[in-house]
């Protein structure tokens, strides 16, 4: 994949910090995402990993910094204000319902219905007819909308919490560690999901994970992070594999951890 | 990246599942179980009470479903019904109601007082003059409370703490369990409390924590040239004003009554007649008995022969029909004067009760009258609410908002669904669910008592579950939680007509149902989950 370097980046992150009191969790964070684009942000745990997705989904206010989507700088606080601005997270326990339909879940609190308020009606057939449609589109079939999310696979789970917060206009799509709680298969379904919305084309994706392969297999340009800074960032193709291992390991040589380790 | 793998069709995560029978979505809905339960107390019920000596393959033609037996049946389950709604859907909300109950006695016991006593609104301050004590200032007051101010006024106690002990719930994050344990303990204190305050004062009962002297308000009906009079009184002024109210009513009416209190006369006579042939056939039989015991020959032959010939005693004569009974009936056919009073506490459904009396010759009872005036009207109440839940539940956006919100709570929180809202509202609905089950009581029976209600919310509770109410939240129906209180209730009756047995034998069947409907329930919540 080729990225048109004519492209505007669809989200700039500059210098963001992030204090906790006398704790400084991210020290000045550069990121540009581009629409069509996977970026992986991998880094180890403590990073600052978790802290950048909570900011940039309006959990925790920036200390300082800029945030640009479409060229223009925001500033939220709230995850309702975020996600109006086409930020969506999808983050590791989903926020599904195990114990209703495929179709609950994905309108969620933004039923499709006629009448008053709360009172109005749902409108199942259109919502069935959406859900459907959207979830294909990210290349998952399913046939009975009707069925409780609890007897879907990890792997289409994942795909209904993304093509849910796609649907309900996020252009900007956080993935929070995806594939961690999956088996092999599921893991390359997500994949395949993923894949599939980066080929919609005006999507930007900020993938965040430990596992480097599945890193390599999708990504299209890296951001390392460690102890809240970048340490290191580039194309796909600029990066060879050791490049990868050593930056996720916060830069730290492969050759210094065998002296360590004795091997 | 090896692009074969993925390109050859692959083998779906939902190919592993094994397929699906045709009664596996049967199987896994809530309300099976229940039905089952049901069928069999049915069961129990017609059978047990079909009387000794009788064969019939009908289970509905045993005692238990004769007319009364429906409408006092049917009275139980509907009450019961009414607070499993409220309490149902607050446990699919994820939260819990053990205040329902003392609402239940609270809420009455502030229609009462409404009703008999009215309705003031005071602002207490302490007086110094000539000792402290407590004086007050009247802001307004009704003396004349109608039904429906009353029922009002109490909706003005009942939901603000029902929103109270929400609001504690969602705001703390105190258990639901303790904050209406407390709700519990207070509300039926302060109705004990309210009662004595009140009987005390003007009547000089004091102690007593009832009030029984209600008028028979949903029978106050307009008698012409009488005005407004309970429908008693009215039935029993001098013969000569029942003629001259009588005189006021068209030919045409007249007609029907009178034709309809013959049809009654007539049946009165037929039974009575086959009553005392009975009797006398009895009588002659036990005379039998007697003479074969001391071999009394000539005696055997002439009562045999008269029981061979049956009884000839003459048929008993219809009661002529009088200008007082048509009177006295066409009284009790005179439309409530107080509708709101009759809503809740009247009788239903009359038209077919007495279709089934007059032309279907089935709702008699062994006098030849009619058995059953009609179905209590808290079977309709519970019949309005249940169809409200039903279709709230399934088919709005609030239902979604209740099923996610006990299903999972962060979820719907992440989702925008207004959880501290839904919680909030389903406790103001559980009293206002018990407002209505004391306001049918109420106007029933014109009284009410502090101990009404006592150990309501556990039976609630208790149905919600059997019908198929997962403790934990986010599963169940409404469909179910009406199944669990007819199973409640059908199950007291049931018990009793069991010969041989202890009819207290069925708390400990509820028990057990209890106990095993709460494993089934689990169980198809972890189907319906299924497993990752």
């Amino acid at each position: 994949m080729t990225i048109d370097s004519s492209k505007k980046p669809l989200i700039e992150i500059k210098d963001l910090v992030k204090k906790f009191g006398n704790f400084t969790a991210l020290s000045g964070v550069s990121l540009d995402v581009y629409p069509g684009e996977v970026h992986a942000l991998l880094g180890d745990n403590g990073a600052g990993k978790s802290t950048l997705i909570k900011v940039l989904s309006g959990v925790h206010p920036p200390t300082s910094g800029k945030i640009y989507v479409d060229g223009q700088e925001v500033k939220f606080s709230t995850p309702r204000q975020a996600s109006d601005l086409g930020i969506g997270t999808v983050y590791q326990d989903l926020a599904l319902n195990a114990l209703t339909s495929v179709t609950r879940n994905f309108f969620l609190g933004r039923e499709i219905k006629k009448g008053p308020g709360p009172f109005g009606i749902m409108q199942m057939k259109e919502m069935n007819k959406i859900t459907i449609e959207e979830m294909a589109k990210i290349g998952i079939d399913i046939t009975d909308p009707e069925q409780p999310v609890g007897t879907m696979s990890g792997g289409q789970r994942q795909t209904l919490a993304i093509s849910r917060a796609i649907y309900f206009g996020a252009k900007i799509l956080i993935l929070d560690e995806p594939t961690s709680a999956l088996g092999q298969k599921q893991q390359m379904e997500v994949l395949k999901t993923i894949k599939d919305v980066q080929k919609l084309g005006h999507i930007a994706i900020i993938l965040i994970t430990h596992n480097e392969i599945h890193a390599r297999l999708i990504s299209d340009r890296y951001t390392f992070l460690s102890l809240g800074e970048v340490i290191g960032r580039g194309m796909a193709e600029e990066l060879g594999g050791d490049d990868i291992k050593r930056l996720m390991a916060g830069g730290a040589e492969i050759g210094d951890l065998r002296d360590e380790l004795g091997v | 990246m090896n692009s074969s793998a993925t390109q050859q069709p692959q083998r779906q995560e939902s190919d592993r599942q094994a397929k699906k029978k045709w009664y596996s979505s049967i199987l896994a809905r809530p309300e099976v179980g229940p039905i089952g339960v049901m069928i069999l107390l049915l069961c129990l019920l017609g059978y047990f009470s079909i009387p000794e000596g009788q064969f019939s393959l009908n289970p509905f033609s045993g005692e238990g479903f004769n007319a009364l037996g429906i409408r006092n049946n049917f009275r139980i389950i509907a009450q019961l019904g009414i607070l499993a709604l409220g309490a149902g859907l607050l446990i699919i909300a994820g939260e819990f109601d053990l205040s329902i109950g003392s609402m239940v006695g609270f809420a009455g016991c502030v229609m009462a007082i409404t009703l008999k006593w009215g309705f003031a609104f005071v602002i207490p301050y302490i007086s110094f003059a000539g000792g402290p004590h407590i004086e007050t200032i009247k802001i307004f007051a009704i003396t004349d409370v109608s039904p429906l101010t009353a029922i009002f006024i109490t909706l003005c106690f009942t939901l603000p703490f029902g929103w109270f002990q929400g609001w504690l719930v969602v705001k703390t994050g105190i258990a639901s369990f303790i904050v209406t344990l407390g709700g519990l303990f207070f509300l039926r204190g302060l109705t004990m409390v309210s009662f004595r305050a009140f009987n005390r004062a003007p009547d000089q009962t004091a102690g007593s924590t009832t009030v029984t002297d209600l008028p028979d308000i949903k029978n106050i009906i307009k008698v012409p040239g009488h005005g407004e009079m309970e429908r008693e009184a009215a039935k029993a002024l001098p013969n000569d004003q029942l003629l001259d109210i009588l005189s006021t009513v068209p030919a045409q009416t007249v007609a029907k009554i009178a034709e309809k209190l013959t049809y009654v006369n007539e049946k009165v006579a037929l039974y009575k007649t086959i009553s005392n042939k009975s009797k006398m056939i009895q009588s002659l039989e036990r005379s039998l008995e007697g003479a074969k015991k001391s071999n009394n020959e000539s005696m055997i032959e002439i009562l045999t022969k008269k029981i061979e010939e049956g009884a000839t005693l003459p048929d008993v004569t219809a009661k002529a029909v009088t200008d007082l009974d048509i009177a006295r009936t066409y009284i009790d056919t005179i439309v409530t004067a107080r509708p709101v009073a009759n809503f809740f506490g009247g009788d239903i459904m009359e038209p077919i009760f007495d279709w089934l009396y007059y032309t279907a010759d089935w709702n008699v009872n062994l006098y030849g009258n009619q058995f059953a005036q009609g179905m209590y009207s808290c079977l309709m109440i519970w019949f309005l609410l249940a169809l409200v839940c039903y279709f709230v539940l399934s088919r709005t956006q609030a239902g979604n908002w209740i099923y996610s919100t006990g299903g999972n709570l962060s979820a719907a929180q992440a989702n925008g669904v207004p959880t501290n809202k839904v919680k909030i509202s389903l406790f103001m609905f559980t009293a206002f669910c018990a407002t209505m089950f004391a306001a049918s009581q109420v106007f029933e029976v014109n009284t009410s008592d502090a101990a009404k209600g006592n150990l309501k919310e556990l039976e609630a509770i208790a149905a919600a579950v059997i019908g198929g109410v997962v403790l934990t939240g986010g599963f169940g129906t409404v469909l179910g939680i009406i199944l669990g209180a007819v199973i409640f209730g059908i199950a007291k009756e049931a018990f009793f007509y069991i010969p041989g047995i202890d009819g207290s034998f069925y708390r400990v069947f509820l028990g057990a149902v209890l106990v095993s409907a709460a494993l089934t329930n689990e169980n198809i919540r972890k189907r319906v989950i299924g497993s990752v």
